[in-house]
């Protein structure tokens, strides 16, 4: 479903990836672990047209996707839950959901899809009015989720959707991933720093270092791998 | 208790005027995260467009707003064309500066077309007034109150229930989100240019009729009233600018009223002044926290500078000394201009480069230098050298004073905040009469002197200038290579961080801003001695926008490349005129702000780097 081949990107001159390659099945849930900094967020943003990558490509169901501008990889069926959830601070939760219908055109079924995706965040139906930027941590994930989910994405693609979340918030995000891959059968990409319980919910993982894929497997092996933990104490330190 | 109300439908009148102008600036500043300096402009081209249609082509009123929209909204759309889009991915800094020079060459077209001389409108619509108690309401004003009413009603529509608003309000909110949406960003610019476009042409227009007069620098000023009254509401806000308009109309009738009308724009300019150091964020915000600053980070291209052999620079210097003997005087007064301009150039480089301070009020140096020097001559008979010493001094306190307010600005904020301080020096000289003359300014200035030999003439001028340039040039040179220059590199590069490390940083910016001045300070003095003549006009924003032109093009913080700069903008002209025709003088202008915009673009580093 999405394929990454040999990606190089650059900031300025400062190289980021070396050479990424790596590959995510449909109906999978794949996490992307790593340490701060070692290029994470800079893969989403090549997966998502944000960045161009120097060299390599990008496929997307079998089409190549790299260097296109965002907007259309959107439109392809890709929704994007961004780091930091960036969700819109000034529009109703109601907004931030319908924006998430943006790409659209196909308007008559987004009523309907609104209302099955509160389905999933019965949290939000009782805030639908407020702004979005009143919400707690844990309720703008959702909210984010929820964008990303009006998008009728066959895959989403996640920045550390736990990144700042009390424990049980932790819990509660990593279970409703869970239940949308399971449930809506849509493929998941996401960016972790804290592998163990990332894997928990994943199929496969792969580890980036430094711009470099150094270990991939199922999430069983990886959770297994001696190796994992010891990447895992250089990174987190 | 009649002219308050009078003065109050006025404000109110003027105030809305104001509203499409800034409602339009924040719609960009929202979502392109860009203070768009040619938006005066367009407002200008608006006033133009409308004048064409009425009086060329007798377009009915009705008729004439739409052409003038849609001429204004293409306008807009090219702008963000040439200005925005392509610089995405520059220092944050660049499109500020395409937006300078896309201004510079509309308003330069301007007076191509339509020649320098204010134009008047033919009457167009009945001067009939309404009795409203003690005062009275004019067709016009009511003419003006329904066109922004209805455009702020179509907008708050438009914005709240199409799906470009929402992708607007959007992209405003959170950009990187938005896309992540599938919201088109540069599409979204193109439309926000295109409506705040149409908005701001058509205030042009209104501003025209209102006050029956037309010049091709009106949108200059216009441009930085909006921009002051959207800042009031809130920077970005449309609500708010539309507020701070209302409110600033209101303070410059109520001004106007009790000062006159050379004093209207004083106010707005000290407004924007003292909202952007007190409360950057608007009136109704809390605390003095900064907006989200749109333009930090990288802010000079990364470049290595070239290397110029040290022999070749002492053999053009000896050259330039030698130059009298063969050049004709016409050429002499060429150079002397171009090394003046050099001076210039090499102060504003020191602030706008090493300091990263990017300031557009220069002129206003020369202003303070060239009065000082000329009244201390004239009034207390001084001695040219000591005065051409205390005028640079005094240069260097105000423009320092001037400017400290300012200084925990960054970016964008810098610019607008000195281009404010440029218009309220220039407002200042044009108001205090007995001191300066006024519009009518001061005359009989003694030319330069020394030990009672007098620079009368053009060979001795261009060796005082050559002298005076190159002395400069060499106390700079060490003054950048001392750690003075080494810290003034650091706050540019990361101010958060040379905080850190314990560095006064409005010591250094101070320091930065007070050689400046005093450089400013000697260039001014020089050229009103030359000219024995000076008034408020003589150093207006256009030569704050050629020097920053030299500057680029020279390398912002490059010693060399400002004295470079300013020697090509000068005399190339004056070669093309040679080669061209007399003709050739009324597009000088307009090549300058083309060379701004074609360096930002494609050679930001200047043609010998930046340090
Ligand atoms: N916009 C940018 N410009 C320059 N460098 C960047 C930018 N974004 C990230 N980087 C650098 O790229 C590297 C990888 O960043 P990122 O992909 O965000 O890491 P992660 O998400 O794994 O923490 C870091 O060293 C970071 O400083
Ligand atoms: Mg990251």
């Amino acid at each position: 479903m999405l394929r990454l081949q040999n990606i190089d990107t650059f900031y300025g001159p400062a190289q980021v990836h070396f050479g990424i390659n790596l590959y995510v099945n449909p109906g999978e849930i794949v996490c992307l672990l790593g340490g701060n900094a070692s290029g994470k967020s800079t893969t989403m943003k090549v997966i998502l047209g944000l960045v161009k990558p120097k060299a390599g490509h990008v496929f997307f169901n079998d089409s190549e996707i790299t260097g296109l501008p965002t907007h259309q990889i959107i439109k392809r069926g890709v929704g994007s839950v961004p780091e930091a959830r960036r969700i819109f601070p000034g529009m109703t939760v109601q907004e931030n959901i319908l924006m998430g219908a943006y790409s659209r055109s196909d308007h008559k079924n987004v009523a309907e899809d609104f209302e099955r995706v509160l389905s999933f965040f019965p949290r939000l139906r009782e805030r639908l009015n407020q702004k979005g930027g009143t919400l707690s941590g844990g309720e703008q994930q959702m909210l984010a989720m929820a964008r990303a989910l009006m998008v009728r994405p066959k895959l989403i693609c996640m920045d550390e959707p736990t990144m700042g979340l009390s424990p049980l918030w932790v819990d509660r995000v990593l279970e409703l991933i869970h239940t949308i891959n399971k449930s809506e059968g849509i493929t998941i990409f996401m960016v972790e720093q804290s592998a163990n319980q990332a894997l928990q919910i994943a199929h496969r993982g792969y580890v980036i270092q430094n711009g470099h894929i150094v270990i991939e497997g199922t999430a069983s092996d990886l959770l297994n791998s001696p190796r994992i933990q010891e990447a895992y104490l250089g990174a987190t330190i | 208790m009649n002219i308050f109300f009078d003065q109050t439908i006025n404000g109110l009148v003027i105030g809305n005027i104001y509203a499409l102008m800034a409602v339009g600036l924040a719609l960009i500043f929202g979502t392109a995260n860009l203070i768009n300096f040619a938006h005066g402009s367009v407002y200008m081209a608006g006033a133009y467009v409308g004048w064409t249609c009425v009086t060329y082509f007798g377009f009915p009123l009705f008729l004439t707003f739409l052409v003038v929209m849609l001429f204004c909204a293409l306008l807009g759309m090219l702008i963000e064309r040439v200005g925005l889009r392509p610089l995405q991915n520059s220092a944050r800094i660049a499109p500020l500066l395409a937006t300078i020079g896309i201004s510079f060459i509309l308003d330069q077209l301007a007076q191509i077309i339509f020649s320098p001389q204010p134009l008047a409108l033919p009457p167009l619509i009945s001067t009939k007034r309404f009795s409203l108690g003690a005062t009275s309401i004019g067709v016009l004003d009511i003419l003006i109150a329904s066109v922004s009413l209805i455009s702020g009603a179509l907008l708050y529509v438009f914005l709240r229930y199409t799906r470009m608003g929402w992708a607007i309000r959007a992209t405003a909110q959170d950009r990187d989100a938005a896309q992540q949406m599938g919201v088109d960003v540069n599409r979204v610019n193109q439309v926000t240019f295109a409506i705040a476009s149409a908005l701001g042409g058509l205030s042009g227009m209104l501003v025209a009729m209102y006050f029956n007069v037309l010049t091709p620098t009106m949108g200059f000023q216009a441009g930085l009233k909006g921009f002051a009254a959207g800042l009031i509401g809130g920077l970005g806000n449309v609500p708010g600018a539309i507020i701070g308009s209302l409110l600033l109309g209101l303070i410059e009738s109520y001004g106007v009223a009790l000062l006159g009308s050379s004093y209207r724009n004083l106010f707005a300019f000290v407004i924007l002044l003292v909202v952007l150091v007190l409360k950057p964020n608007g009136i109704f915000s809390k605390g003095r926290q900064l907006p989200p600053e749109p333009m930090t980070g990288t802010f000079i291209a990364s470049s290595k500078p070239v290397q110029i052999p040290r022999s070749v620079l002492i053999g053009v210097s000896v050259l330039a000394f030698l130059l009298p003997i063969i050049s004709n005087n016409y050429w002499l007064s060429v150079f002397t201009t171009a090394l003046l301009y050099g001076i210039l150039a090499l102060s504003l480089t020191l602030v706008a480069g090493t300091a990263g301070l990017m300031s557009i009020g220069h002129a206003g140096l020369l202003a303070i230098g060239g009065y000082t020097s000329a009244l201390l001559s004239l009034r207390l008979g001084l001695p040219f050298a000591l005065a051409l010493l205390l005028a640079a001094c005094v240069t260097a306190i105000l423009g320092m004073l001037l400017v400290m307010p300012a200084f925990r600005l960054r970016g964008h904020y810098v610019s607008i905040a000195t281009i404010g301080i440029g218009e309220i020096v220039s407002l200042t000289i044009l108001n205090w009469e007995s001191l300066t003359g006024g519009p009518v300014g001061l005359m009989n200035i003694p030319p330069p002197s020394l030990f009672g030999f007098e620079f009368y003439s053009n060979r001795s001028l261009y060796w005082l200038s050559l002298v005076l340039l190159l002395g400069l040039a060499l106390l700079q040179w060490q003054l950048v290579r001392s750690h003075i220059g080494r810290t003034l590199r650091a706050i540019r590069e990361d101010e958060v961080a040379a905080q850190a490390y314990g560095i006064n940083l409005n010591r250094y910016k101070g320091i930065a801003f007070a050689a400046s001045g005093f450089i400013a300070g000697i260039a001014g003095v020089i050229l009103t001695h030359s000219y024995t003549y000076i008034n408020n006009e003589t150093f207006n924003n256009t030569i704050s926008v050629l020097a920053l032109t030299m500057v680029i093009l020279g390398g912002r913080g490059n010693i060399i490349g400002s004295i470079l700069g300013a020697g090509l903008l000068i005399v190339i002209p004056e070669l093309l005129r040679d080669v061209l025709g007399e003709s050739f003088i009324v597009y000088r202008m307009l090549l300058y702000g083309l060379l701004l915009v074609l360096f930002v673009r494609w050679r930001p580093q200047g043609l010998l780097g930046t340090v």
